[in-house]
């Protein structure tokens, strides 16, 4: 039931940018605030929620990686099958959201 | 290599997310300050090239939304320590008391308001200037006192020369039954080893007498010289120069080149009468010009009060030489405004002034079938005034605390003081009041949370563009329109049936 309740969420339009902005391979905040053009304050907010909302997932970077990189390690984010459900209804209901977001196979077309 | 500019530049930035991860619970904290530390290094990265002030201006700007993201944080692990995980993990007889008390339960918004009008109580029982001035007697003039003073409006020139006020003395006068005078200069007066510069004002020896003011501890034994003028101190300096000891009455002190006892302290009380005074030296009246001019306080006699109706008059008087002095007397108010009627004048004036900062309108719709029974629309107004009822004490309290805190034995300054901050404090306090009473849910009273917009600006006109609210208990959703039109002006309640039960943790009740 929970998740019928998730699938049904209606995401504000930034909420929904953000989620478009991770399925389209954006998967850090500085990224996704470059991308949507969103603020700061705006972004990192919202991620938290949809990470609470269990929409999206984070992973931490392995250390090696950002050390061979010479920089910190970076927090990485997932759609969760709940956040794909969601963003799918989100398509729907902003239908421009997917050309000014295009995902990574759409970009390398 | 980084310049000083940019290492600078970059201590701030570092310091502007510390300072922000002080508002991250504890457990995150140090995860999300690796997690800003990488976002800050990635943002760097990209302006790494060359110094300038605008690419700082924009980190800087990035690294200020760690704050929003911070109390983001905040706020949901709040609700995640309050929020009921599951209507199985929570038995039911935990679940009803979880939610009155919860954070945003009618409940604990009357406790907390309840804490701070104790809070404030309490302080006022402390501070030594509330104390002072609730341990006041009522101080009162006489009735039909007038200021004299020459007509120019402006209190700080002394106008009336001495020689002036001893002829109207000694003329038999029909409005008038009693004069006294006062002239006020700075003096050295010693106290012991030490000397300091006082306000003192010469007056009439029977300046307090014709005020009907009584001078506090005044000795009139044996133990007084009755050859020294006497001195009557301040509040202000027996408590600062005294240390409110009353034994001082009766002790010697030099003032300018005269030697006066001290035979009293004056009462605190708004003083009506211009001058800083911090003592008042009583002797015989003078007609020496040298002692130049002061104030005149007279009274009226019956005859003078029945013509004297309004607030002030203007009084023609002809000197020994037939010239005539245009003069005006200014009513002295027998009843002093305290701190009670400047609080109530303050409340008057924040209820009026209240529409022009929020509606006042309690007008809301409901767009469901299901009535609240008048049991709840009872609690619910109940609910407002109790908040009205304790918003008023502790503004009350508050205010006395400051103004008496701030300037403790100084009334009027401190009057002023309680009038501001009684002013802002009720017109703030009551549009919160009011702006909390319309997000509360109408069956349970707890405020409805989960914001959600909904609909598109565009379509103000054609759709429903506003905002949804939820009621954690599963009562009601708000809709509040974003721009109110004349189909959907004010908001709406929209009262769930039990049907809607499964989607909330708890049971509905209702």
């Amino acid at each position: 039931m929970p998740r019928l309740r998730i699938a049904d969420t209606k995401l504000s339009h930034t909420a929904a940018m953000i989620l478009q902005a991770v399925d389209a391979g954006f998967i850090y905040g500085f990224s996704i605030m470059e991308m949507t053009g969103l603020p700061s304050g705006t972004v990192y907010p919202a991620m938290r929620r949809l990470e609470r909302d269990e929409l999206i997932d984070s992973q931490w970077e392995r250390q090696s990686i950002a050390d061979a990189e010479q920089r910190p390690p970076r927090k990485y984010y997932k759609l969760t099958g709940a956040g794909r459900v969601t963003l799918e209804s989100s398509r729907r209901r902003y239908p421009l959201l997917e050309r000014l977001i295009p995902s990574e196979e759409a970009r390398r077309v | 290599m980084k310049s000083p500019l940019e290492a600078a530049a970059c201590a701030v930035n570092v310091g502007i997310l510390r300072t922000a991860s002080l508002f991250v619970p504890a457990r995150q904290r140090m995860e999300w300050r690796s997690e800003w530390r990488g976002e800050l290094w990635q943002a760097r990265s990209q302006t790494r090239s060359k110094f300038s002030w605008a690419q700082e201006r924009e980190i800087a700007g990035f690294c200020l939304g760690a704050f929003s993201d911070a109390f983001c944080l905040r706020q949901i692990e709040r609700k995640v320590i309050d929020r009921p995980v599951s209507a199985a993990q929570i038995p039911r007889t935990r679940s009803l008391p979880l939610r009155v008390f919860s954070v945003e339960s009618a409940w604990q918004c009357l406790l907390f308001l309840v804490a701070l009008v104790g809070a404030s109580y309490g302080l006022a029982r402390i501070l030594p200037g509330v104390r002072a001035e609730r341990s006041l007697p009522e101080v009162q003039v006489r009735s039909g006192l007038v200021l004299i003073e020459n007509n120019n409006n402006d209190d700080s020139l002394t106008t009336i020369s001495s020689g002036q006020f001893q002829a109207w003395k000694e003329r038999k006068q029909e409005f008038f039954d009693g004069f006294a005078f006062y002239r006020v200069s700075r003096e050295r007066v010693n106290l012991g080893p030490v000397s300091k510069g006082w306000g003192v004002a010469s007056a009439s020896s029977n300046l307090f007498a014709l005020m009907g003011l009584p001078v506090r501890f005044s000795q009139t034994d044996a133990s007084v010289d009755a050859d020294l003028p006497s001195v009557i101190l301040s509040e202000d300096v027996w408590k600062r120069e005294f240390g409110a000891d009353p034994r001082v009455v009766g002790s010697v002190v030099r003032v300018g080149l005269r030697r006066a006892t001290i035979a009293g302290v004056a009462p605190v009380a708004p003083w009506q009468l211009p001058g800083q005074v911090d003592a008042w030296i009583l002797e015989p009246d003078s007609r020496d010009p040298e002692k130049g001019s002061g104030y005149v306080v007279a009274h009226l006699t019956p005859s003078g009060k029945s013509k004297m109706d309004a607030q002030q008059i203007r009084i023609t008087s002809y000197s020994p030489h037939r010239s005539p002095d245009d003069l005006l007397g200014i009513r002295i108010n027998s009843a002093a405004r305290g701190p009670w009627d400047a609080f109530v004048f303050a409340v008057l004036l924040a209820f009026l002034a209240l529409p022009a900062i929020t509606s006042v309108s309690f007008a809301e719709e409901s767009v469901s079938l299901h009535e609240i029974s008048w049991q709840r629309r009872f609690c619910r107004s109940g609910f407002l005034a109790a908040k009205i009822a304790l918003l008023l004490p502790l503004l009350h309290f508050a205010a006395l605390d400051l103004s008496y805190g701030f300037f403790p034995f100084n009334v009027n300054e401190a009057l002023y003081l309680q009038l501001v901050v009684t002013f802002f404090g009720c017109l703030f306090g009551m549009s919160w009041v009011l702006n909390d009473q319309r997000r509360r849910c109408p069956v349970c009273l707890r405020r409805v949370a989960h914001p959600a917009r909904v609909g598109q600006l565009s379509r103000t006109f054609l759709a429903w563009n506003g905002t949804e609210l939820m009621c954690m208990g599963g009562h009601t959703l708000l809709h509040v329109p974003s721009l109110p039109t004349s189909w959907f002006g004010s908001q709406r309640w929209m009262i769930l049936d039990p049907s809607w039960k499964f989607l909330f943790a708890g049971p509905v009740r209702d």
